[in-house]
């Protein structure tokens, strides 16, 4: 039979319902009681990264031409002007690291890149068969246990609206599973922070359970063997959960001091919610859930190619579809290329806010930041769809970070080079860090094994 | 010195076998001592292994040990096989008794629960199942609960929600099992592994993780099932009832929204008078931004139509609207401001205004062109008439009760709104809670929707006492949904129920109950809850029996009138993926052989020559045409799938269809190879062949307009039709593969059995076919040279290689556990399994210096030497004789990356010639054992083995009985073998067998 320890062990990372269901208490607490742990968001974009809007306006020409020729060096972010997108960040750049020479080529590519991009596979267009690994998040939340184990947010739509409610996300948290995430600001608040907003809701889930446990516990009386083992077990599941549920009621506390407050206009999946003003909310919903201790592993897809761009500012009143945008149109005199940028802008906004509400938050001799990644990644390599050679990316590490890249512009030789590092170097990098050996995360890049170009395991010189 | 160390050393060994023996008994060690101290004590330690201080090991080393050595005993891999002294059988059982016995007392053997898993199946003695010496031995199944698969999931789950997916297929709409794309949002928790072989075992148990996913699948499930009872009353009528008065209520509430939303301003005009307009608040236009200009001076390309229109609600309020002002004498200024004025009153969200007005603004010409069009004629201004006096009443009250001066309508509407929910409200709680005979029809309901049966009078009342708890606290909906989740989270909803039932017999066995063997039946061949004939075959008393058993699978076997899709994920790679053969019978085969593994196989475009990524779904949906094939003509089923030379290849399995489409590339190409189409320059050259074109039906020339539309040139792509239906031809090719000569949508040369476009004619490349001299074959299978059955078909090669090069050592373990019921050991902890690399030697050559080491021989020697018959084949299952050294050092000539998809756009590289020569070694039979000089010759063996057919068996019963063969099974197996030869090798014949064989139908309680 199956521990209550070996549950809690087992199912700890199973599954996006530990991403939705709301009442859990926190696994593995008395494991970490001691231990602050490191958190890590993935900020997944859209429509590309274009490396030359990656590139600083202040590089010196002999910089400028080694930059266009995708060859590899570095600059301290400080000699240096940021590009305007990026400007609101100015004041993190130690910080801050603009990485360049990252590959992609092994995830799905196209439009749309589904899991691929966090698992470092190829999706197979968002087939569940084609989900080959538990995606990076997955991983690293393993690494660091909370009560929701991992949190998946997402801005998506269908061009014309936004998706509400709990819908499938992106991550994976095992081989052909899909998670869930939350769509919509709203149904984040109500699921993650239920326990304060909704006490009634948890304590009538478990009324339920208890009545279930009594029931299974009716057929056990005659059973022997293998048969006893299967339905303890499951016995012991959901006498787990009832003492999960009870546990992160315990902590109510502590979400009520970091609950944010959500507009009226995020009520009913907030259809006259402007994009800025969604984004927005969801920040504040992602800071919350990582300042209460609920998860340390947040993913949130800012935006897709069917996210509908309302209340852009300066284009208030258009209808944007990024789609059209990675194909060059322009809406109310305003070129594609300005709108990429403000849209980048209003997405480095949100990072600029996660960074200060978690400076403001103390830890230890610090403060929350301290010990937390943020990586902002595009989903779909340099372009609307592709190329998949490159991902330029932006990663703002606190101090206490293993990742020894801060204030750094890094360009890392190009694609099918000598030295040239993928996806699966960076995902592998992040996991040899903190604590996960493996010795190279994701599927391998099949245009370096034709070359033979030496491709596993992590960069080293970003190591601390 | 010699001398000491020597004393030194045995006084070593007596401390540890003296200590030893306070542990264990005297026996054990004397047996170990024995058989086993020669390699494994201080002195050799063979494989790092030292028996000899067992009991001076801490506990946890000790334990772990005694499980290896229980295991090593018990598979017969200890003693090695080569030393002369060996333990009697009786020895060997004792010593595995003695260790397991010393194991249990800390609750720690290993054994049990291994050999309950697929990978152990083959260590019960082959030979001893199949020599007939026990089949005295009463087959059973013991009694067990077997957890879903995750097929079975979606089957429930899609019945559960009433999702009844259809697909057009040869032409007509027909329902199909196992597309699972419906709009609740359900996790599959149940997962099966990813392995070739038998995959779906009862050995599973409903873990944590299966719970924690399925209380949020019961969240969606009650939601969407209770908004299904609102919308169809025969779905949950007892939930119909409980709901009825509050649907009611919220069906008035709606239509009176409805009415004041469109008809508001009518009411209050009436009401109001001249008045109204002052009541209103004041319009005042919305600034936009001059759209002509340029933001910053670049010039701008302007977003499409469709990219910039709001989306299609939002188009519905802008038609709706501006037909209520056009026809009419209007500039579009004036258009735009009337619409903006009404939905200012209206009282619409200030920013959704704004989105219609900008648009509007930059897009009139196109909002107009497109008014009539698709949804958009539907959009009409809604034709007031007045409700009835009564009605009439009500709104007239409400309006006049909130109106406030300065209130837009929307504001009005809210407001009475909230004033009639209340009074609603008040009359559902004056109404009361629900009765208990309607709350006993909700529970007795849902357990038949969810479990397919009626409550036992205990549950009944359990049920509809807890149901009635939730009303209490929670309302009726609520507590409906809760009810629901509650019984979905039961593990009654995802375990399978296989029960002995009826008295014993005198072995303790008892069948299993009608409903039980009704379930057990529909699910070996199914993914389905039992079928109509089953269900009435219980009811009527006909499953008691082992003829009525038999009457039951044969008619399921039979059924060809409900198709299947095999695959979801390959339908996505556009795929047809649909079979009529009874799913599970397929599958088999599909697991068995683990062709479908290439899906996760990813590899180079460009060491393929041609679009890799896309073709390997036709291999695999090929492959599976090929088994169904098979399985339909149900003749030397096992021999064929293991010799047949004929295969399909860019085929969609309708002979007819495919000749059809082919031949019309003939004549198109026949009609105009004479007229100089190559001189062609302008549209109306077309225009005298406008008759035969539009017979022939030709992509992308739309005839009518040659001559109306001057603008129109469909001559470049005729041109390239044309050309690439003459290198069909031109080298004298019997006949042309009917793929598209230029990519595009729509219309094709060869559709798919499903309606879509038959793509990813490169399939043919991994046949080694000439694309540029294809001679298409459309009567298929067809014979291909150099291969020989399933085992040379390139997706099993495919599926059973790496991403850059071949894997003989996994096609080896393959054949020698699948096909020869062999056993390999896990590897070794210690081994660092890699092939080094070396680019002047072919893969055969690295291999060799790696795994013909003694130490690595031992268990590389059952798998290599089948494993190298393939290298006849490329890591993409092309047939090949020289191997391709690829590093960059050999590079000899650099193609193109980019090419038409006849070309071959591989580099080329140096090679050496590939020895293919191997043995096969463990039919038992001398006439097939021995040297084979390829896979061709190898294959040929294995499909006339008598242990290979008979490995096929033991698969089979492992698939269809979900556990591994016992040596009670041995007359199951046998029978099945025998009725396999009397039907000329028939595998109907053989599920027949096994499910109606005692180990099927007899169960037996769990003992310990």
């Amino acid at each position: 039979m199956q521990s209550r320890r070996s549950f809690l062990k087992t199912s700890a990372m199973t599954a996006g319902a530990l991403a939705i269901t709301p009442s859990f208490s926190k696994i593995f607490a008395a494991e970490n009681k001691n231990k602050i742990p490191h958190r890590f968001i993935f900020i997944r974009k859209s429509n590309g990264n274009i490396p030359s809007q990656f590139s600083l306006p202040s590089f010196s020409d002999v910089q400028k031409k080694m930059d266009s020729s995708k060859k590899a060096f570095e600059a301290d972010l400080d000699k240096h002007e940021l590009p305007v997108f990026l400007r609101a960040l100015t004041p993190y750049k130690e910080h801050m690291s603009i990485l360049h020479g990252i590959s992609c080529e092994m995830s799905e590519g196209g439009h749309w890149s589904y899991s691929s991009p966090m698992g470092a596979f190829k999706s197979g267009r968002n087939s569940l068969s084609g989900i080959k690994r538990a995606t990076i998040d997955f991983e690293l939340a393993k690494l660091f246990p909370s009560p929701f184990g991992h949190v998946e947010l997402s801005l998506t739509g269908s061009y014309s609206s936004f998706r509400t409610g709990i819908v499938s996300g992106y991550s994976a948290p095992a081989p052909h599973q899909r998670n869930y995430c939350y769509a919509d600001p709203l149904t984040a608040y109500n699921e993650l922070f239920k326990s304060v907003i909704n006490p009634g809701a948890v304590d009538s889930d478990n009324s339920m359970l208890k009545f279930l446990e009594e029931e299974e516990a009716k057929n056990i009386k005659n059973l022997k063997g293998l048969e006893r083992d299967k339905l303890s077990t499951h016995i012991s599941s959901i006498e787990s959960v009832q003492a999960r549920n009870k546990k992160v009621q315990k902590m109510s506390g502590a979400i009520s001091r970091f609950l944010p407050k959500l507009d009226k206009v995020h009520n009913n999946g907030g259809p006259n919610a402007s994009t800025p003003e969604k984004q927005e909310a969801m920040t504040d919903i992602l800071i919350a859930a990582l300042s209460t201790g609920l998860t340390n592993v947040v993913t949130y897809t800012i935006d897709e190619l069917s996210t509908p761009i309302k209340g852009l500012p300066g284009n208030e009143g258009d209808h944007i579809s990024i789609h059209e945008v990675g194909h060059n149109g322009g809406y109310s005199g305003v070129s594609a290329e300005k709108i990429r940028e403000k849209i980048k802008t209003g997405h480095i906004a949100q990072i600029e806010k996660i960074i200060k509400k978690l400076k403001a938050v103390p830890e230890g001799n610090g403060n929350m930041f301290d010990n937390t990644t943020i990586i902002y990644m595009p989903e779909t390599g340099a372009g609307h769809h592709g190329p998949q050679n490159e991902m330029p990316m932006v990663i703002m590490t606190g101090k206490n970070s293993k990742l020894d890249m801060a204030g750094r512009y890094i360009r890392l030789p190009f694609h099918a080079t000598e030295g040239h590092k993928t996806l699966g170097n960076w995902y592998t990098t992040l996991l040899n860090l903190y604590g996960n050996p493996i010795k190279h995360y994701g599927d391998l890049d099949l245009t370096m094994s034709r070359k033979k170009l030496d491709q596993l395991g992590p960069i080293k010189q970003i190591m601390g | 010195m010699f001398v000491k160390s020597y004393i030194l050393l045995l006084s070593l060994l007596l401390i540890s076998t003296s200590a030893a023996e306070n542990v264990f008994s005297a026996k054990l060690i004397g047996s170990l001592k024995n058989y086993c101290y020669d390699c494994h004590d201080g002195d050799s330690e063979k494989g790092d292994v030292r028996i000899d201080n067992l009991a001076s090991l801490k506990l946890s080393d000790r334990l772990d040990l005694l499980n290896r050595l229980q295991e090593q005993l018990y598979i017969g891999e200890m003693p090695p096989r080569k030393k002369k002294k060996q333990p009697s059988e009786d020895e060997r059982r004792e010593m595995i008794e003695m260790l397991t016995a010393e194991l249990k007392k800390y609750n720690a053997s290993k054994l049990e629960e291994k050999l309950r898993r697929p990978e152990f199946g083959n260590y019960v003695n082959h030979e001893k199942l199949f020599s007939g010496e026990y089949t005295h031995l009463k087959g059973y199944t013991p009694d067990r609960r077997w957890l879903i698969s995750e097929f079975i999931f979606n089957a429930k789950i899609n019945r559960l929600i009433d999702y009844k997916p259809s697909k057009t297929i040869d032409g007509k709409r027909v329902p199909v099992i196992g597309e699972n794309n419906r709009k609740v949002n359900i996790t599959n928790p149940f997962l099966l592994p990813t392995n070739s072989g038998v995959r779906y075992y009862a050995n599973e148990t409903l873990n944590g993780g299966h719970l924690l996913t399925m209380i949020t699948n019961a969240k969606e499930l009650a939601d969407y099932m209770t908004y299904q009872s609102n919308r169809n009353r025969n779905y949950l009528p007892a939930a119909t009832e409980i709901m009825a008065m509050e649907n009611s209520h919220n069906s008035t509430l709606d239509s009176r929204q409805k009415f004041l939303t469109e008809f508001i301003d009518v009411i209050c005009g009436e009401l109001f008078k001249d008045k109204n307009e002052s009541l209103l608040p004041k319009f005042v236009r919305i600034e936009i931004p001059d759209a002509s200009k340029s933001n910053d001076g670049k010039a701008v390309k302007k977003a499409a139509f469709h990219a910039a229109n709001p989306g299609k609600t939002e188009m519905n309020i802008i038609y709706t609207s501006m037909k209520k002002y056009l026809p009419g004498n209007i500039s579009d200024q004036q258009l735009i401001e009337k619409c903006e004025k009404e939905w200012f009153f209206a009282g619409h969200d200030a920013r959704k205004i704004r989105a219609r007005v900008v648009f509007m603004n930059g897009y009139m010409d196109d909002i107009k062109k497109n008014m009539d069009k698709g949804y958009n004629k539907n959009a009409r201004p809604p034709v007031y008439k007045k409700p009835s006096a009564e009605q009439y009443q009500i709104y007239a009250e409400a309006i006049l009760k909130h109106r406030k001066k300065g209130d837009h309508y929307k504001q009005i509407i809210n407001k009475c709104m909230t004033d009639w929910a209340d009074q609603f409200k008040q009359e559902r709680i004056k109404a009361g809670p629900p009765q208990l005979s309607i709350v006993k029809e909700l529970v007795d309901q849902l357990f038949v929707k969810i479990y397919e049966r009626h409550p036992s009078p205990e549950e009944l009342n359990s049920y509809s006492s807890l149901t009635n708890n939730y009303i209490k606290d929670l309302g009726n909906l609520p507590a409906i949904e809760k009810l629901i989740q509650t019984l979905i989270l039961r593990s009654e909803f995802v375990y399978r129920y296989e029960f002995g039932n009826s008295g014993a017999d005198k072995y303790g066995r008892r069948m299993m109950s009608p409903r039980d063997a009704s379930y057990a039946l529909a699910y070996a061949l199914t993914d389905s809850s039992p079928d109509q004939e089953l269900i009435k075959a219980v009811e009527s008393g006909k499953l008691n029996s082992r003829e009525d058993y038999k009457r039951e699978v044969i008619r399921m076997l039979k059924k060809r009138d409900q198709f299947y899709i095999i695959e979801e994920g390959l339908q996505k790679e556009r795929c047809d993926s649909i079979t009529n053969l009874p799913i599970r019978e397929l599958r088999f085969f599909r697991e068995f052989f683990g062709y479908p593994q290439l899906m996760a196989i990813f590899k180079d475009q460009k060491r393929f020559g041609a679009p890799y990524d896309s073709a390997r779904g036709r291999l695999v949906d090929e492959a599976d045409l090929l088994v169904a094939h098979i399985l339909e003509n149900d003749k030397k089923v096992f021999e064929t799938l293991l010799s047949t030379e004929r295969f399909y290849v860019y085929h969609t399995g309708d002979n007819k269809a495919m000749d059809a489409y082919s031949k019309r590339i003939r004549e198109i190409y026949e009609y105009f190879k004479d007229k100089g189409w190559e001189n062609f320059t302008k549209a109306e050259d077309l225009a005298p062949h406008a008759e035969f074109i539009d017979k022939v039906k030709m992509r992308g020339i739309d005839t009518k307009r040659l001559k109306k539309d001057r603008r129109y040139n469909p001559l470049r792509a005729f041109q390239t039709a044309m050309k690439s239906f003459t290198a069909r031809f031109d080298k004298g090719q019997k006949a042309a593969a009917p793929y598209n000569s230029f990519p595009a949508h729509g219309m094709a040369n060869a559709m798919s059995r499903t309606g879509h476009r038959l793509s990813d004619p490169q399939v043919a490349k991994f046949f080694n076919i000439d694309m540029k001299n294809w001679n298409y074959e459309a009567n298929q299978p067809f014979k291909i040279a150099h291969r020989k059955g399933m085992l040379t078909h390139p997706a099993w090669l495919i599926a059973h290689a790496r991403n850059t090069e071949t894997d003989p050592v996994i096609r080896g373990k393959w054949i020698r556990e699948k096909l020869l019921a062999g056993t390999i050991p896990d590897v070794p902890i210690t081994v660092d399994a890699v092939i080094p690399e070396d680019h002047h030697k072919t893969l055969r050559m690295r291999l060799v210096n790696v795994t013909e080491k003694p130490e690595c021989w031992k268990c590389h020697e059952r798998m290599n030497l089948l494993g190298y018959a393939f290298e006849m084949y490329d890591d993409f299952g092309r047939y090949r004789t020289e191997e391709s050294l690829e590093h960059p050092d050999n590079l000899i000539q650099k193609r193109p990356d980019k090419g038409d998809v006849t070309e071959d756009l591989r580099n080329v590289y140096k090679t050496l010639p590939v020895n293919t020569v191997g043995s096969l070694k463990g039919t038992g039979d001398s006439g097939l054992d021995g040297d084979v000089k390829d896979a061709i010759e190898l294959a040929d063996r294995l499909s006339k083995s008598t242990r290979v057919r008979q490995s096929i068996i033991r698969h089979a019963f492992r698939y269809f009985m979900g556990r591994n063969e016992m040596l009670s099974d041995s007359k199951t197996l046998i029978d099945a073998d025998q009725a396999y030869l009397e039907s000329e090798g028939s595998f109907d014949a053989v599920i027949v067998s096994l499910l109606t064989s005692d180990s099927f139908i007899y169960r037996k309680a769990v003992k310990e």
